[in-house]
């Protein structure tokens, strides 16, 4: 603790930070009898719970709440043929990237985490993944999904979102083979980080697949009115409207596109529909919306992990938290559960010996199948591209797993 | 055509621009408070819209007539209660009260409400009209029309009525309104109050148009304060006028520069106006 806030007043010189933080990486070694001794196996959460990023911090916390819920109501994990329940610590970087690196060490050599799980996205968890390699502390990382995060050479960062073309490939591979004549594609994206990436994927994915991309726009954060731009979208005609932002925009360009008249054989959402307020909040406007996440109520695996099946999950979930869950709780779980396969898997606390039983990882779970790829990002999951029919979201995509096939047409 | 549809645009949105500024105009211009809490007074019309409708069946229309008393009754209360007590003391006072009780107001609803976005959907729809290939949303024809039909009656009521009277006096020049024998306290209060039953009023029909949440309280305070600055302060038909501007520039700025510029160019409209123009189109010089 005072070392912090040593560093937080700024107190100490570049030179003693170095020298101090050294000697805290020695501790735990001074210190390993006591770790040894341990009765609960501490995982570290450093989560943007204040600021900006607040509602998304939330959604992490009862996805691993929910998760230390379920192992310690069974007893624990299992490891080496003790039981040992799970505790996970929490800091505040109030939505502060540089802080997130701060609070994942202070969580490594203060808090005496065993591992970890990374900050919010794919900004703080690369910049905190160089912490966790430092000090071998195997992490997952829950809500990252920029390839450009594991692409570092790391060996102890691990991640459960596949990158982003994951979203927009088999939804257009989808759309050309059920709707050949559906040609020219109008994008439509939030000038903001995720939306736009997947945006520019969509962009890719469409010219690959041989549509054309008659507009590419970007609208301003806190826009309050499309009527300019879909305006345009409409005199161009496009047979796909494919729209990235939140729920406040995304439900706000619904009405829109319903106001101005505007038709198209098949309209695009993400991420908004993935949530079950853009169904209540668009109503009928919902009809017919398709979209991807990585994870969505509605899939079907039959897996390996304390919570087996989506609909088990859901089920738990709503019991603790009176709402239905969405890709980022669940991701936030099976990243736990995930630690706990491997943990019981090398029968140990020992980080190399877990972070090994991560490499080698090869489970079906509620989540999906996980299998990491040599950077540590998942390579396995086939994110489900979903449509919502009958106000419901029905998985068309991948054939496994559907529900139902592609409507076209949204009115 | 194509430029009369992003006119129609244009001029709706400038409408429904104007329904969200001229309150917090009157409140700036007559008490010389900026009421940081008109964004959240809006939102709070808005939930009551959509409360009454899924709850008792209400329509918007209908939830008008119950909007404007009470929020006139919430706005008379919050000033005579509280911010007649340091009315006098300098602007800076007054805003950091509007923005702590803002903060209170917006975090009760945030409790009371949740962050979820809602939406207010009519069963049926009122769908749009087309003339031509002009086509505009009934719902925002609608609210256009009212939010013009609001802003008239407070213009009368500022012009011809009593309290009107007493509260352009007490602008003009509060120690000889307060000789004539006008009670300043009761007419900050009633001012406020009329302030207050335009935001909720604005909420109510907005509610048809936006989605529902506290989180929306911030952009339509910046979008009011904008709007004011174009238009002049305290003058209803300023709001008007700085609405539609504020309106079209956005309109027209998306259709010409792309959409990520819209809000860029209508804060540099602000800017300009700052520096030439302070007092705005229909302002008087020396009453900000």
């Amino acid at each position: 603790m005072r070392i912090t806030s040593l560093f937080a007043r700024g107190a100490v010189s570049p030179l003693s930070k170095f020298l101090l933080s050294a000697a805290v990486a020695a501790t735990p070694v001074a210190f390993g009898s006591a770790a040894l001794a341990q009765e609960t196996i501490r995982f570290g959460a450093p989560l943007p719970l204040t600021g900006a990023l607040a509602p998304e911090a939330l959604k992490q916390q009862q996805g691993y709440d929910l998760w230390a819920e379920q192992v310690n109501k069974a007893g624990g994990i299992d490891v080496g043929g003790k039981k040992m329940k799970v505790e996970i610590v929490y800091t505040d970087y109030q939505s502060n990237t540089p802080r997130a690196v701060q609070a994942a060490e202070q969580l490594i050599t203060q808090e005496k985490v065993n591992f970890l799980f990374s900050p919010f996205g794919s900004g703080a968890a690369k910049a905190a993944s160089t912490v966790s390699e430092r000090y071998k502390v195997p992490t997952i990382a829950s809500t990252a999904s920029s390839s450009q995060v594991y692409d570092q050479g790391y060996k102890y960062l691990f991640g459960t979102f596949t990158p982003n073309d994951t979203l927009t490939t088999p939804l257009t591979e989808l759309v050309v083979k059920q709707a050949p004549d559906v040609k020219r594609v109008a994008i439509l994206a939030r000038n903001d980080l995720f939306p736009l990436a997947i945006a520019q994927e969509m962009e890719k994915s469409a010219k690959q697949n041989g549509l054309e991309v008659v507009s590419f726009e970007r609208y301003a954060i806190n826009t309050m009115d499309h009527s300019s731009a879909l305006a345009q979208i409409k005199s161009q005609n496009p047979h796909w409207i494919f729209a990235t932002g939140y729920i406040n925009d995304l439900v706000l360009l619904r009405k829109q596109i319903d106001d101005q008249r505007i038709e198209a054989q098949v309209v695009t959402m993400i991420a908004g529909p993935a949530y079950q307020e853009f169904i209540d909040a668009a109503g009928a406007g919902a009809e017919n919306i398709s979209s991807a996440a990585w994870w969505h109520p509605a899939v079907r695996y039959e897996g390996v992990d304390i919570f087996k099946t989506a609909d088990n999950y859901v089920e738990l979930f709503r019991a603790k938290y009176n709402a239905t869950p969405d890709y980022a709780q669940a991701s936030s779980s099976i990243s736990g559960d995930l630690f706990r396969l491997a943990i019981e898997k090398a029968g140990s606390l020992d980080r190399d010996k877990v972070r090994d039983e991560l490499a080698k990882m090869d489970v079906v779970t509620f989540w999906g199948p996980v299998r990491f790829g040599p950077t540590g990002q998942i390579n396995s999951l086939e994110p489900p591209v979903f449509q919502i029919q009958g106000a419901k979201a029905i998985v068309v995509h991948p054939p496994e797993i559907k529900q139902g096939e592609l409507r076209l047409g949204v009115k | 055509m194509f430029t009369l549809q992003i006119l129609a645009n244009g001029v709706v949105l400038g409408c429904l621009y104007a329904c969200i500024a001229v309150g917090f105009s009157l409140v700036w211009g007559v008490l010389n408070v900026i009421n940081l809490m008109h964004g959240s007074f809006i939102v709070l019309g808005s939930y009551l819209a959509w409360g009454a409708y899924n709850a008792l069946g209400l329509s918007p229309w209908a939830s008008l007539a119950i909007a404007a008393p009470l929020f006139y009754a919430l706005g008379y209360l919050v000033q005579r209660g509280v911010l007649n007590r340091v009315i006098a003391a300098p602007v800076l006072v007054t805003l950091t009260l509007t923005f702590g009780l803002d903060l209170i107001l917006n975090n009760a609803m945030l409790l009371g409400f949740k962050a979820d976005y809602r939406k207010l959907l009519l069963d049926p729809p009122l769908g749009s009209v087309a003339w031509g290939s002009v086509v505009v949303p009934v719902d925002r024809i609608i609210a256009m029309l009212l939010a013009l039909a609001l802003t008239a009656i407070l213009y009368v009521i500022l012009r011809k009525s009593r309290i009107g009277r007493a509260i352009i006096a007490v602008r003009l020049d509060r120690d000889a309104a307060r000789l004539m024998g006008v009670n300043v306290a009761t007419t900050y209060a009633a001012a406020f109050g009329l302030g207050a039953a335009m935001a909720g009023c604005a909420g109510v029909l907005l509610a048809l148009i936006f989605p529902i949440s506290p989180l929306s309280a911030t952009p339509y305070l910046g979008k009011a304060f904008v709007v004011c600055v174009l238009g002049g302060l305290g003058s209803v038909p300023g709001a008007v006028l700085g609405g539609l501007i504020l309106g079209l520039v956005e309109s027209f700025g998306a259709f010409a520069f792309g959409p990520e510029h819209a809000v860029t160019l209508s804060f540099a409209l602000l800017i300009l106006f700052l520096i030439f123009r302070p007092q705005g189109l229909l302002g008087k010089r020396g009453f900000e």
